[in-house]
């Protein structure tokens, strides 16, 4: 990549990012003692990392093109559900329920995703009302077809190990989906030219468009990405617990929206990077698990993940601030 | 009228949405190495008309020409497509990218093969760093700077000489001296007469009179959606164009009186 | 007494002026969020209910909340659609006292009677209740406590997964009391909102206590999506470790079946409302008082003992 300088390496986005992991992990492996950075501990913030981190980038994209998704707080669930309801319920093959359950994501994404292009609303409201509306419609489904909220199911071996199983014995191999789609995300939005037109959609919409680029379809098929994937994280995790229960995953919404923020994602739109997203979801997993293997009061975990959350991304705010009064190296090459 | 065919002309287009009548019987032409100035006030039909040139909308009755046949764009793309490119204030830039992507939007360079295309970093930078160059702009020589840090001069220039790399051969410029200081206005006045060196028709659309007296060859006031003047250049003076512009009434007055 | 006595014959009276000769009792039962599966327990206990009533001539009309997001307003309203629509008795728990008691005490002046389940039996005085049907957190508490120290457990994890939610800590203050009294220690363990309901999130935490603390040899979760969390936990801190939940779900009963789970501390939420009802449309139709007040319907245990008759229960939609 060219020079890797100090200076350069400074201003990419997610150096903050970095940085704030770094802080993070140096407080916890300090407080948290052994545990925390043995083999076993580092599966613990990992686990929930890669559960969260699926999501997390592509809510990333959507909030680099400027828009978000929030109705992935009721996909999750919903997806949970559907895997449990026609693999477990009724008991049809794996594939028959993984296919069945990303379908309807597929379809609750291209809603999103249409609405939002079609009608001047912002995405948050759209979303907002597909987040009841998903949540809705499952509580009904689930009731309508099972008689109760929550159900039960035994995956065979095969999908145990492809999708909701642990290996060493603590490391879930959602893990491995984790790190895979992060480099292929990394390769979409960093090397492929589409990231180039993220980016710009992000920047200005207008602009992008008059530059040649399909906003609208592109829009939509981010819509289909996000509710896709939290979907993928809620039937995998049906698989490795063997149960499903209608419930709303508001957590996810909140901690996926934090660990893009942590990221160096602007809020605004048009700036980010996947990397960035990578380090700010490990850095929100590791606050929020770190907490357990040290000895502080339990009753203060919301006050120090709330603190350490604030100092992770006012690092990363300084360092955002750096790159962007960046005015040329002035470099004699 | 120097007898050469000119590269885009319209002749007697009206254009109306529903019953209301945007523009009358416009007949205006450019040829290639000439400004038209497109003088107005708000609301005297100037974005209509950039939009019927730029393919957004069409005409409800006359004719448009390029290089004397007649087209019909069904979008902006195909006017795109045909070399008109139209550059709105900041157009086509973007604050949080680099000069190097903000340049190749929507035609990205890359390298390598199958579905493995690699954004081609290097060669977009040292494209766009040269293209705005070639224009004078010399303070930017780094194409990994984000937009963000430009001025706004270097911007609007930055977004002329993308849409002259990509083959413009008709400018559409809309207002891009409106908001900028008068030296930075300046810069772009030289990138306008550049790309007028280098053959391209330009469509300038501004109300600075000032402005449009240093850099065009042809002039047109647009009132109500009527072509109320048509003009060489040096053929009316500074304070009849402003007298025009707002009408006939006499703010020219008003305009020599405060300068004085 | 005295006083509760004179007002109910007040009441009692006002309500015969005011109906006159009304055949049988037309009853409005008040709950929450049918998202809960908690609800949907209630739901059929009242529906089982409501065919009792109906076979005496009255009517039952069941009113849900849409969420706990406006959760006093909301009941009140429930409160005044049913007081509108003219009904003879409402059975409703009481959860947002300060909201629901003046309501309720001006539906009770109007003649109606007030029958409560599940929640809020200290305010029963207060809104003229005829009985309250529903557990006590901290007996219930008590009894899981005691169970699992009596099955061998030295130190008790309690987890909480809504930290500083009443009823939650109140199970926790029972099981303190139920395990000290038979020689355990309990350790309290609530968990932040940002793993709330998140199961993934939940287990890594309950493992991390685990491993930090060998002496854990029981866990006891508030709510039975936790208890999904906490089998992956106690498989991976690779000791044994004993495991019970209030609430059941299908995963915890396959699991109490297939013996990976201990335990299971069930309210009997089809009791509550069952009871509520038919015992408001007797009290009503009949004047049925029962003289056990209040009446506990839980805690109920479930364990391998009878894991086989809740399993029919569940099939039923009643457990």
């Amino acid at each position: 990549m060219g020079n890797l300088s100090f200076a350069s390496l400074i201003r990419r986005p997610e150096s903050g990012a970095f940085l704030g992991m770094v802080f993070v992990f140096v407080f916890f492996a300090i407080f948290g003692g052994r545990n925390f950075t043995s083999f076993a501990g580092a599966a613990s913030w990992l686990n929930v990392a890669a559960n969260l981190g699926i999501i997390a980038i592509p809510i990333g994209f959507l909030m680099i093109a400027g828009e978000l998704d929030i109705s992935i707080g009721a996909m999750v669930p919903a997806a949970s559900m559907s895997m449990g309801i026609i693999s477990g319920h009724y008991g049809l093959p794996i594939p028959v329920g993984i296919l069945m359950t990303l379908g309807f994501a597929v379809v609750i994404g291209w809603i999103n995703g249409i609405m939002v292009v079609r009608t001047a609303v912002p995405s948050l409201i759209v979303t907002m009302g597909t987040l009841f509306a998903v949540t809705g419609l499952t509580l009904f489904l689930s009731i309508l077809l099972t008689n109760t909220t929550a159900v039960a199911m035994n995956p065979p071996a095969w999908a145990k190990a492809i999708f909701g199983g642990f290996y060493f014995n603590s490391y879930q191999v959602i893990i491995v989906w984790w790190l895979g789609l992060t480099a292929l995300y990394v390769y979409f939005l960093h090397f492929s030219p589409w990231g180039n037109w993220l980016f710009a959609m992000g920047g200005d919409k207008e602009s992008a468009r008059n530059a040649g680029i399909p906003t609208t379809k592109f829009t939509i098929g981010l819509f289909i990405l996000s509710s896709v994937s939290a979907a993928f994280v809620g039937l995998c995790q049906t698989i490795l617990f063997n149960s499903a229960q209608v419930s709303t995953g508001m957590s996810f919404i909140f901690n996926a929206i934090i660990s893009v923020v942590i990221g160096g994602v602007l809020l605004t739109g048009g700036f980010g990077s996947v990397i960035g997203i990578f380090f700010g979801t490990l850095t929100f997993a590791m606050v929020n698990q770190g907490i357990y293997f040290t000895d502080f009061d339990r009753n203060l975990s919301s006050l120090i993940i709330g603190v350490m959350l604030l100092i992770a991304v006012l690092m990363n705010n300084t360092f955002r601030q750096m790159a962007l009064s960046y005015t040329g190296s002035r470099k004699k090459d | 009228m120097s007898g050469q065919t000119p590269v885009i002309e319209l002749r007697n287009v009206d254009k109306s949405f529903g019953p209301i009548d945007v523009l009358h019987d416009i007949s205006l032409s450019v040829n290639a190495g000439e400004v038209l100035c497109l003088l107005g006030d708000n609301g005297a039909g100037k974005s209509t008309l950039i939009k019927t040139l730029a393919g957004v909308h069409r005409p409800t009755r006359g004719q448009f020409l390029m290089d004397g046949a007649e087209v019909s764009f069904e979008r902006p793309r195909d006017a795109q497509e045909k070399g008109i490119a139209t550059v709105h204030q900041f157009g086509g830039t973007f604050p949080l990218m680099t000069i190097g992507r903000s340049f190749f939007v929507g035609v990205e360079p890359t390298k390598g093969w199958g579905p493995f295309k690699v954004f081609d970093r290097k060669t977009a930078n040292a494209i766009a760093v040269k293209a705005v160059r070639d224009f004078g702009i010399t303070r930017i020589d780094d194409g990994d700077r984000l937009i963000g840090g430009l001025s706004g001069g270097e911007r609007q220039s930055l977004a002329i000489a993308r849409a002259v790399h990509f083959g413009a051969r008709v400018l559409i410029l809309d207002e891009p001296t409106a908001a900028l200081g008068v030296k930075q206005a300046s810069h772009v006045l030289r990138i306008v007469l550049e790309a007028k060196r280098r053959g391209i028709a330009v469509v300038f659309i501004t109300h600075q009179v000032t402005h449009a007296m240093a850099v065009g060859d042809q002039y047109a006031v647009l009132i109500r959606g009527r072509v109320a003047a048509n003009f060489r250049r040096g053929e009316k003076s500074r304070e009849e164009i402003t007298d025009l512009m707002a009408g006939g009434e006499a703010l020219a007055d008003l305009d020599v009186a405060m300068e004085g | 007494m005295m006083n509760m006595r004179k007002n109910m014959l007040a009441a009692m009276l006002a309500s015969v002026a005011l109906t006159g000769a009304a055949s049988a009792a037309d009853i409005a039962v008040i709950a929450g969020s049918a998202n809960d599966a908690f609800f949907n327990r209630v739901k059929k206990g009242v529906d089982d209910a409501a065919l009792v009533v109906q076979a005496n001539g009255g009517t039952v009309n069941y009113l849900t909340t849409q969420n706990y997001d406006n959760f006093g307003p909301d009941l009140v309203q429930l409160i005044n659609t049913a007081v509108s629509q003219g009904v003879d008795g409402i059975a409703i728990p009481v959860w947002v006292a300060e909201s629901q008691v003046p309501a309720l005490k001006s539906a009770a002046d109007q003649g109606i009677k007030i029958m409560m389940y599940n929640s809020g039996a200290e305010v029963k005085e207060q809104i003229a209740g005829i009985n309250y049907f529903g557990s006590d957190e901290f007996v219930a508490g008590e009894a899981g406590g005691a169970y699992m120290a009596k099955k061998g457990a030295k130190k008790i994890l309690c987890h909480i997964h809504v930290p500083g939610a009443v009823n939650l800590e109140r199970r926790c203050d029972g099981i303190v009391a139920g395990a000290e009294a038979n020689g355990a220690t309990v350790m309290r363990l609530p968990t932040p909102a940002s793993i709330d309901s998140d199961v993934t999130g939940t287990s890594e935490a309950l493992k991390a206590e685990l491993l930090k603390d060998p002496s854990i040899d029981a866990v006891i979760t508030m709510g039975a999506w936790a208890s999904d969390a906490a089998t992956i936990a106690i498989q991976q801190a690779g000791r044994p470790v004993l495991l019970g939940t209030f609430d059941l779900s299908p995963s915890v009963l396959e699991r109490i079946k297939a013996g990976t789970q201990t335990m299971a501390i069930d309210q009997q939420p089809y009791a509550q409302a069952f009871l509520a009802t038919t015992m408001l449309a007797a009290y009503i139709d009949f004047g049925i008082d029962l003289p056990t007040d209040p009446v506990l319907t839980g805690p109920g245990i479930v364990d391998a003992g009878n894991i086989d008759a809740a399993l029919v229960g569940v099939a039923a939609g009643a457990r």
